[in-house]
């Protein structure tokens, strides 16, 4: 009883950081530019895929293909800020989030489709020379592509805690939130700004995607459940912090493992969702009002 | 206006007529199903644009309700109950369901609507998958008659259409849009927010689990859940957004074209159609907001103008 | 220096200037004073590039500011200290500090700037690693001068610095403002606290209502009637 507790523990542990990881670019992009992103789980899907592709073409390691991962959706994020969301920034603020939540929803259509042309629907998965292996300590078993994820996931929020902590452009994207106006006095132009937000957004969702596809499985249809769990993620973790998207994803993972044992294993999904909705709907200052005004 | 109203009660009977002769002249039955498909998405199409077109609230739910009333008729059809029983047991599921959530939901504002809502239908997509994951096949099989079904669904699509050009056009429907276009300065007016969100999501859940229920008549077997996947939603979303949201005309263009769109390209090279339709989706919502309605009046407009500056005598003019 | 030539600002449909013209010479101390709701924080917003004119030129040392991005006004010299300071609460004094040397020219000369800053506001050392949210009004206003200075400004505009400020405080202010006038930076000075601002300036502009109703150099406008009734009374 204890063995599986502990094991139930560390697979919550191990997932939420991954999950952690999946929330951070989009809580990043809606952070800095208000937008919604609800593409983010097809951009992820698209990160699985480019690492997939990786590993078969050039025989990879799948966790080495994060760079390449990295520079492609760097790519795709920059292209479609400057298409789609950039013409959006000077609209006025309800009409704003009503037409990027829009656009959003319509580019993930397009998304999904573009992959299931290239890709087909099957899925695909990748397997690491390791793939079945793992460490065991007192018991409980440590997979070891789980472990190295949770490593990478730490690795990325770190970087990005860093990034925005202690170079100047991380300056200017904190100083963006707070007070858009003010920066722009300052010097800091602020549709870079925006642009950098996004580009980093999707290149973060990318990796999430490498460790989706060595972790589970990536298809085309995988997008919408990924955006989700991003937002359950954002809403459990409290919006403004990267500590608080580790939180939120640490809590969502154990929740789902809790569930896992207690109830059945068909149901993990369903409990994000619920308390998802149980949290927007009680919580007083809403969503994300919280952290700075 | 009461002229307008003739002229649209006339059309709609026109319609009705036109529609309900069809089968005299179409035989094949893959082209009424065709038909049946485009009236199926002019139902959930308009009954989407009630609340999101009108209203302005972007329910990314709607498959939550096409999908309970699918289901409630379907089991209790097949459950022994004569099917119009079942089917108004379902559009009854659908309002209840409405009933529940619309309070707390309609609590959220704008993103947080649009993202609970699609949290809610996920929820009952992936439980329903889970409690009855088996198909659902249908014991009558043997005396299936596609006609009537037809007829259910042209029905249907006509009392969803009427239903909403009535409702749009009554004092309440200029609540609708009041709210839609400034629901703060709608309340400071007296007009309340909530009551005008909350019957317009009943109306368009009322219609989408009709469709739901007649979806599982017309359907001989199918996995229950298939009713609750998000593309119910999406997809109707997008057809009324491209013919043109918060017009009666709009979701109906817009479901004409998707179909029309998809039976082109299927016969030439697969599933581009929704790639298609997402851009086309994109670039209204970028660029002509009021979709393909707003740019066919556009090009009346233009047309006219040309053709007043034709007519009149060469002397200098003013402005325009 | 900076020379506003009948400027017309609109926001949205709704007329806030008419007809504006002002200048500030090198080395001025200028006020801009008037009643709540005049449009003087429209002139400043204008002239950083916030708000669009509909009508007339901005020029600063000739260089028309209609041809110049928001987020480039700093780089010609000119810095602005908003309304109620906006500093960047979530962050530390010293980080709000270096982003007002964020402008490439400007961080090449970031410690040396942050020296002569801390000369004028030495609180501003002590409390260098503190979060700015924390800081007390005073304290706020002093950060949002020295972070508007980071970028060694030709011309610093300053909106309302004594607002909400205790009197001592509001004294304080204004000492400071002559001292970095004296130092050779010129300013631009938006005030409601119309005595003190008069007493400051070197010359003054009267904004009434969108247009400019009166001119003249500090003690002359302290004399005239209309300013003498309306405000001094």
């Amino acid at each position: 009883m204890l063995e599986s507790v502990s094991q139930t523990l560390v697979f919550g542990i191990l997932v939420g950081a991954l999950y952690g990881l999946v929330a951070l670019g989009l809580s990043l992009v809606f952070g800095v530019t208000k937008f919604l992103n609800v593409a983010h789980g097809e951009l992820l899907m698209f990160g699985g895929y480019a690492s997939f592709w990786a590993v078969s073409l050039l025989g990879l390691d799948p966790f080495l293909t994060i760079p390449t991962t990295i520079l492609a959706l760097l790519a795709v994020g920059v292209i479609l800020y400057k298409l789609l969301f950039a013409r959006m920034v000077k609209l006025p603020e309800e009409t704003k989030i009503k037409n990027t939540l829009l656009v959003g929803f319509g580019l993930s259509v397009i998304l999904q489709n573009l992959a299931l042309r290239f890709w087909t629907a099957d899925d695909r998965g990748i397997t690491a020379a390791y793939s079945s292996q793992a460490l065991t300590i007192l018991g409980v078993r440590f997979p070891l592509v789980r472990l190295i994820s949770l490593g990478t996931a730490l690795v990325f929020l770190l970087a990005l805690h860093l990034f925005l902590r202690k170079t100047y452009t991380g300056k200017a994207i904190r100083a963006t939130v707070q007070d858009w106006e003010a920066a722009t006095l300052m010097g800091i132009d602020i549709h870079k700004v925006y642009l950098l937000a996004f580009a980093l957004g999707a290149a973060l969702a990318g990796v999430a995607g490498t460790l989706v596809a060595v972790n589970y499985s990536i298809e085309p249809s995988m997008g919408l459940n990924w955006t989700l769990k991003a937002l359950i993620v954002m809403v459990m973790g409290g919006l403004g912090s990267i500590t608080g998207t580790l939180v939120g994803g640490l809590a969502l993972g154990l929740t789902e493992s809790a569930t896992s044992l207690l109830l059945s294993n068909n149901y993990r999904e369903v409990v994000g969702l619920v308390l998802f909705l149980l949290i927007l709907v009680f919580r007083p200052q809403g969503l994300f009002g919280a952290k700075e005004n | 206006m009461k002229r307008r109203r003739m002229l649209s009660l006339a059309l709609l009977a026109l319609a009705a007529i036109v529609l309900g002769c069809a089968p005299l002249v179409i035989t094949k039955d893959s082209s009424i199903s065709l038909l049946i498909l485009v009236l199926l998405y002019v139902t959930m199409a308009s009954s989407w644009n009630v609340l999101g077109g009108y209203t302005g609230q972007s329910n990314l739910g709607h498959a939550a309700f096409f999908g309970i009333g699918s289901l409630v008729t379907r089991l209790l059809w097949i459950g022994g109950w004569p099917f119009a029983a079942a089917l108004a047991a379902g559009g009854c599921a659908a309002i209840v369901l409405a009933a529940l959530i619309g309070i707390p939901a309609f609590k959220l504002r704008g993103v947080y609507f649009a993202i609970g809502t699609l949290a809610l239908a996920q929820i009952l997509n992936v439980t329903v998958g889970n409690l009855l994951p088996e198909m659902s096949y249908n014991p009558a099989i043997a005396g299936y008659e596609l006609l009537p079904r037809y007829y259910l669904f042209l029905a249907l699509a006509l009392v969803t259409v009427g239903a909403a050009h009535f409702l749009v056009n009554s004092r309440f429907g200029l609540g609708m849009k009041a709210v839609r276009e400034q629901e703060d300065a709608a309340e400071s007016l007296g007009v309340s927010g909530l009551k005008h969100k909350l019957l317009a999501l009943l109306v368009s859940a009322l219609f989408a689990g009709l469709a739901g229920g007649a979806f599982a008549y017309y359907h001989v077997s199918y996995y229950l859940n298939m009713t609750f996947s998000p593309l119910w939603t999406f997809d109707p979303m997008m057809m009324a957004y491209v013919g043109g949201a918060g017009t009666i005309v709009g979701p109906i263009v817009g479901s004409v074209f998707f179909v029309v769109v998809k039976e082109l390209l299927v016969l030439n090279v697969g599933e581009y159609h929704l790639m298609i339709f997402g851009t086309l989706f994109i670039l209204t919502v970028l660029f002509l907001p009021g979709g393909l309605v707003e740019a066919w009046q556009r090009l009346r407009r233009l047309s006219l103008r040309v053709l007043a500056s034709r007519k009149t005598d060469p002397l200098p003019q003013g402005g325009s | 220096m900076l020379s506003l030539e009948s400027i017309d600002v609109f926001y949205d449909d709704l007329q806030a200037l008419w007809g504006v013209s002002l200048q500030v010479e090198e080395g001025e101390l200028v006020a801009l004073v008037g009643p709540n709701g005049a449009g003087k924080t429209t002139v400043l917003r204008a002239i950083s590039g916030l708000l669009a004119p509909a009508g007339g030129r901005i020029t600063f040392g000739g260089l028309d500011l209609a041809r110049v991005a928001a987020h480039k006004i700093v780089d010609q010299g000119i810095s602005q200290v908003p309304e109620s300071g906006r500093i960047f609460a979530g962050m530390t004094v010293l980080e709000n500090l270096e982003l007002g040397a964020f402008s490439a020219e400007a961080r090449k000369s970031k410690d040396r700037s942050l020296e002569w800053v801390f000369e004028i506001f030495p609180r501003m050392q002590e409390r260098m690693s503190q979060r700015a949210g924390t800081l007390s009004g005073g304290e706020r206003q002093m950060l949002a001068i020295g972070r508007a200075l980071m970028s060694k400004p030709k011309l610093l505009m300053l909106d309302e610095p004594s607002f909400g400020l205790a009197p001592i405080l509001v004294a304080h202010t204004f000492e400071m403002v002559k001292k970095i006038n004296q130092e050779g930076v010129s300013i631009l000075l938006v005030e409601q606290n119309v005595r003190a601002a008069l007493e400051l300036a070197d010359r003054a502009y009267l904004l009434e209502n969108g247009r400019i109703v009166g001119q003249g150099a500090g003690d002359d406008l302290l004399n005239y009637e209309s300013v003498r009734s309306a405000y001094l009374a």
